[in-house]
């Protein structure tokens, strides 16, 4: 008889206590080898021979090709070994040889498409493009990393074949692996390893020992050395082994049991449905996990299903599991036959009909050996416990129903979710049913089909992983996610100073890739943009009184024939539902390019329209910061008005009734790719939108001043899109027709959108929101009457940059101290606005003086207040801020 | 292990006997495990510390002698069967409470 010992560190040796055991052959109960029986001291050693290898790094530091190179050397030496694999595996589990003969060539296969699919396919890298995290910026990827030592427990009806759903992935993904084989089965795991060796897998990277599992389990799922287990086999047990995992956080893979239906509707093809029943059942005797133990059949087809299943099953041939005729071997052990035979008996005592089997087999010229004959039971109830409990035998249970529902319904009215099968000439309802059924694998008109790249695994008490496929190779890795910050310095790190007093961010990005033509007649530049962007079919959308003033027709005629249509019904503060109307618009005429003429609301809806129509959807789907990848549909702005920036800016300011605010996208890909600033197309712009306009420009300009992300850059358009506003705001007043001073506050306009969309804005914006949307203030009004008051609350926080901002505003600082300077800056403001008659209290413009206190609660939790110069956190310190500027 | 089981019988309002059974615990192995349910004239019964325990005579022959301590211990609590001829090499590896049968077929 042969001699089987355990493999550790690449040696074959005896068993630390000297113990061995035998295995037998379950066709005919003779004893046919006797095996090495591991115990707690030989548990150990593997586990720190595979413990010493991964650290060892020799393989866990190769690289996956070089890894894989040497799995297909694997592979190539279980090759050699394959006719004695067969025939081994076919002796020790009982499988027959018909099947059998194919385990080392399936296994093989799986070595190498693993191999290949670690090499090619697998994201060992991963970059995450958008982090998610807008104020962290910098590299994100991830890496996948070996677990280390992973313990694999095979179950003994797929002893080879199994084994290898676990080895191939654990050492590919560069792990070491300590299998323990079933004890029933333990001949070909032993194989297996002399293929390992012969291959020059290191030492200690893969180790084998046999032994009980009740002695080694305990060992192999609680030592703090291991990492990962890998089981196949009961639910009780693999309960058992999590629990144990849980003591020192191991990662489990669990494929357990499974009470699978195999459903035949009432328009399936009849053979094929009745072969497939049989097949799913009584394949391997029933001893596969997956088996589809259930067959749920139409009432409509019920009668001649049966008696078609009885024929068939009745002609199944049970044999010797090494005669090639047979279709059915003995079953693994003793134990197995005696609890099939115990629910054979709990069947009839439940009230199922046995229609055929039931019944112990003798094979003609073999004495004992453990064979079963195919049995079904017909009028069987879903709560019956043969319906329930997996009987891993040829026991078939047939149960009636009536409608696809009921069938879904009752194929999930089991605490497993392992596997299923549906039978139909409809493929779509089919699936539909497939889809129905909580299981990890439903096969339409087949069954127990695996395949390498195909994940295999449970829902409920059948398990938690998956083996085979990508999924399998995932499951074998630990992830690292690394971070590589985009600036050194701690300075420039936002997160860091939540923890310090110092709140400025010195380094920053500047990337505001919008071209600016401007100056008189730039219109004409759009026909060639449009092309030079590779678009042909522009749609205009404006608001009507743009359109009524004819702008809209000047943009048109200078399109040419590049214009699909003009779209005047955006009103002012958008809401989502406007995005989303102008959308179904573009996508209508299919435009490929968006000209928005007009002011921040006309121009905020076409970001949100050319982010919609180029990704799909709804505008609400993309009220985020910074998770765009791709440039968005094309987007030439002509602004009608100078004063929100928004044809430079990463900004889109919109109205959502859901959160009832305003809410964002800000995204560096939504600014649009020209801005055209001519400004003829603002010489009509009455004189109180020239003012409040001017004053949100002027509020964007201090404000990214102000900021903790304020910068040089930002500072030098900042400054002068001041000094622009302070020269020539008055002069346009005095004459709307200053074709000069009307372009000069256009492009101061654009600057301080430049500066504010790097820089941000602060308190003042804040609180502008926040009557703008409770009280309906317009905006730049909103802005100019809180902007001097969140000035001098700023002032000892920002008081260098007031002070630049004072001499912008054109005030003779001679003499004075810095803190004083600043302080004037803020009365410059005033002085300016009650020059060009802008409104000057809030009691002016319709707020109530009892409503500040909520305003104030709303201010604080704009986004807008993170970035102010001077930390805000005080609600009572807003609503005194209010109140000044009541 | 008498008094985890006189508690479930008190806690259930339960009079039956205590069978001991076999069944297949999911993929590949099948246990002993304590249940409540319809006892048969054919069961073989035994009286231990004042409890009445039954088993199918076709099972004991199987498994022999059992024996069924209680733990309770790092988060493993329960019954632990075991039998003089294991009925699978994770025979005991598991923990079990007691189950109660439904009786709707028998």
């Amino acid at each position: 008889m042969e001699q089987y010992k355990l493999f550790i560190n690449g040696e074959f040796v005896d068993a630390d206590s000297g113990k061995t055991f035998e295995t037998i052959d379950p066709g005919t109960e003779a004893p046919i080898a006797t095996v090495a029986q591991a115990g707690k001291a030989d548990a150990e050693e593997a586990i720190a021979a595979a413990r010493k290898a991964f650290d060892r790094g020799d393989w866990s530091g190769l690289t996956p090709a070089a890894r894989a190179a040497k799995v297909q050397d694997f592979a190539d030496q279980i090759t050699r070994q394959g006719l004695r694999l067969a025939f081994t595996e076919s002796m020790n589990s009982g499988q027959v040889i018909s099947l059998a003969k194919f385990m080392p060539l399936i296994s093989v296969t799986l070595l190498r498409n693993l191999s290949l699919a670690a090499v090619t396919k697998f994201p060992w890298e991963e970059e995450i493009p958008v982090s998610g995290n807008a104020f962290a910026p910098g590299r994100e990827f991830i890496r996948r990393e070996p677990v280390g030592v992973c313990v694999g427990i095979s179950p003994w009806n797929y002893p080879m074949y199994i084994a290898c759903w676990k080895i191939a992935p654990a050492l590919l993904m560069g792990n070491t692996m300590v299998l323990k084989p079933a004890s029933y089965t333990p001949l070909t795991a032993l194989i297996v390893a002399e293929a390992a060796k012969a291959a020059g897998i290191p030492d200690g990277v893969f180790n084998v020992i046999a032994g009980p599992g009740r002695e080694l389990g305990e060992i192999l799922c609680t030592h703090p050395d291991v990492d990962k287990i890998s089981f196949t086999g009961s639910t009780e047990v693999g309960r058992e082994i999590m629990r144990m995992a849980a003591g020192t956080i191991k990662k489990v893979t669990l494929e357990l049991g499974g009470k699978s239906a195999t459903i035949i509707l009432d328009d399936a093809d009849m053979e094929l449905a009745v072969e497939g029943a049989l097949f799913s059942n009584f394949f391997h005797q029933g001893q596969v996990c997956s088996s589809g133990s259930r067959v749920l059949v139409s009432s409509k087809i019920h009668d001649e299903f049966l008696d078609k299943i009885i024929k068939r099953a009745e002609s199944i041939r049970i044999g010797y599991q090494m005669d090639q005729t047979s279709h059915m071997g003995p079953l693994v052990s003793k134990q197995q036959l005696a609890t099939v035979e115990r629910y054979v008996k709990l069947g009839k005592e439940e009230g199922a009909e046995l229609i055929t089997g039931g019944k112990r087999v003798e094979v003609k010229g073999i004495k004992g050996g453990f064979y079963y004959a195919p049995t079904i039971f017909a009028n069987v109830n879903n709560k019956m416990r043969i319906a329930q409990e997996e009987i891993f035998g040829p026991v078939l249970c047939i149960i009636k129903y009536d409608s696809d529902e009921e069938a879904i319904a009752i194929a999930n009215d089991s605490v497993y979710g392992l596997a299923g099968g549906v039978f139909s000439t409809n493929t779509a309802r089919a699936e539909r049913v497939a889809r129905g059924v909580r299981t990890g694998t439903m096969w339409i008109n087949n069954y127990h089909i695996f395949s390498d790249y195909c994940p295999f695994g449970g829902y409920k008490q059948s398990g938690v992983g998956r083996e085979l496929g990508l999924e399998s190779l995932r499951e074998y890795t630990q992830i690292k996610r690394i971070h590589v910050s985009a600036i050194a310095d701690h300075k420039s790190n936002m997160t860091f100073q939540i923890m310090s007093d110092y709140k400025k961010v010195e380094g920053f990005s500047y990337n505001c890739p919008t071209a600016v033509i401007a100056g008189h007649g730039a219109l004409s530049s759009i026909y060639k943009a449009v092309a030079d962007l590779g678009c042909r079919r522009a749609l205009i959308l404006t608001d009507s009184g743009v359109n009524k003033a004819g702008l809209a027709q000047l943009v048109k005629d200078a399109l040419v024939d590049f214009c699909v249509g003009i779209y005047d019904s955006i009103s002012p503060d958008p809401d989502l539902e406007t995005v989303d109307v102008a959308t179904a618009v573009a996508r209508e005429l299919k435009a490929d390019c968006i000209i928005s003429v007009g002011g921040g609301s006309v121009i905020d809806t076409a970001k949100g329209v050319c982010v919609t129509l180029k990704n799909g959807g709804k505008v609400n789907d993309y009220l985020n910061f910074l998770v765009l990848t791709e440039p968005q549909t094309p987007h030439i702005v002509i602004p009608t008005t100078a004063g929100t920036g928004s044809e430079v800016t990463n900004m889109a300011v919109l109205t959502s009734k859901g959160a009832g605010r305003k809410l964002f996208i800000v995204d560096t890909r939504i600014m649009p790719n020209v801005a055209i600033l001519d400004p003829r197309f603002t010489m009509t712009l009455p004189k109180d939108l020239t003012v409040t306009t001017a004053m949100d420009a002027m509020t964007h300009a201090i404000e990214a001043m102000m900021s903790t992300l304020a910068n040089q850059i930002c500072d030098g358009l900042a400054l002068h899109a001041i000094r622009l506003i302070n020269e020539n705001l008055p002069l346009v007043v005095a004459d709307g027709s200053n074709e000069k001073a009307r372009l000069n506050m256009q492009l101061a306009a654009t600057m301080a959108g430049w500066a504010f969309t790097i820089a941000q804005v602060g308190l003042a914006h804040g609180m502008a929101h926040t009557i703008g949307t409770l009280h309906h203030v317009p905006h730049g009004v909103a802005c100019g009457i809180v902007l001097p008051k969140v000035m001098r609350y700023n002032v000892d926080h920002a008081a260098d940059k007031l002070a630049l901002v004072a001499q912008a505003l054109g005030t003779n600082t001679a003499g004075m101290k810095e803190h004083d300077v600043a302080l004037a800056a803020a009365d410059a403001v005033e002085s300016l606005m009650k020059k060009v008659g802008h409104p000057m209290r809030l009691r002016d413009v319709g707020v109530p003086e009892e409503n500040l206190a909520i305003c104030a609660f709303h201010a604080i939790a704009d986004t807008a207040v993170i970035f102010n110069g001077r930390p805000v956190s005080d609600p009572n310190e807003v609503l005194q801020i209010y109140r000044q500027a009541y | 292990m008498s008094q985890a089981i006189r508690s479930f019988r008190a806690d259930k309002g339960i009079q039956q006997p205590i069978r001991i059974a076999l069944y297949f615990s999911g993929c590949c192995d099948s246990s002993l495990y304590l249940c409540v349910d319809t006892t048969f004239e054919t069961d073989l019964t035994l009286e231990l510390d004042g409890l009445t325990f039954v088993i199918n005579p076709e099972i004991y022959q199987v498994v022999g002698e059992v024996t069924i301590p209680y733990v309770d211990e790092m988060g493993r609590k329960g019954f632990v069967l075991t039998s003089s001829k294991p009925v699978g090499e994770w025979d005991g590896f598991g923990v079990s409470d007691i189950k109660i049968q439904p009786n709707l077929y028998v």
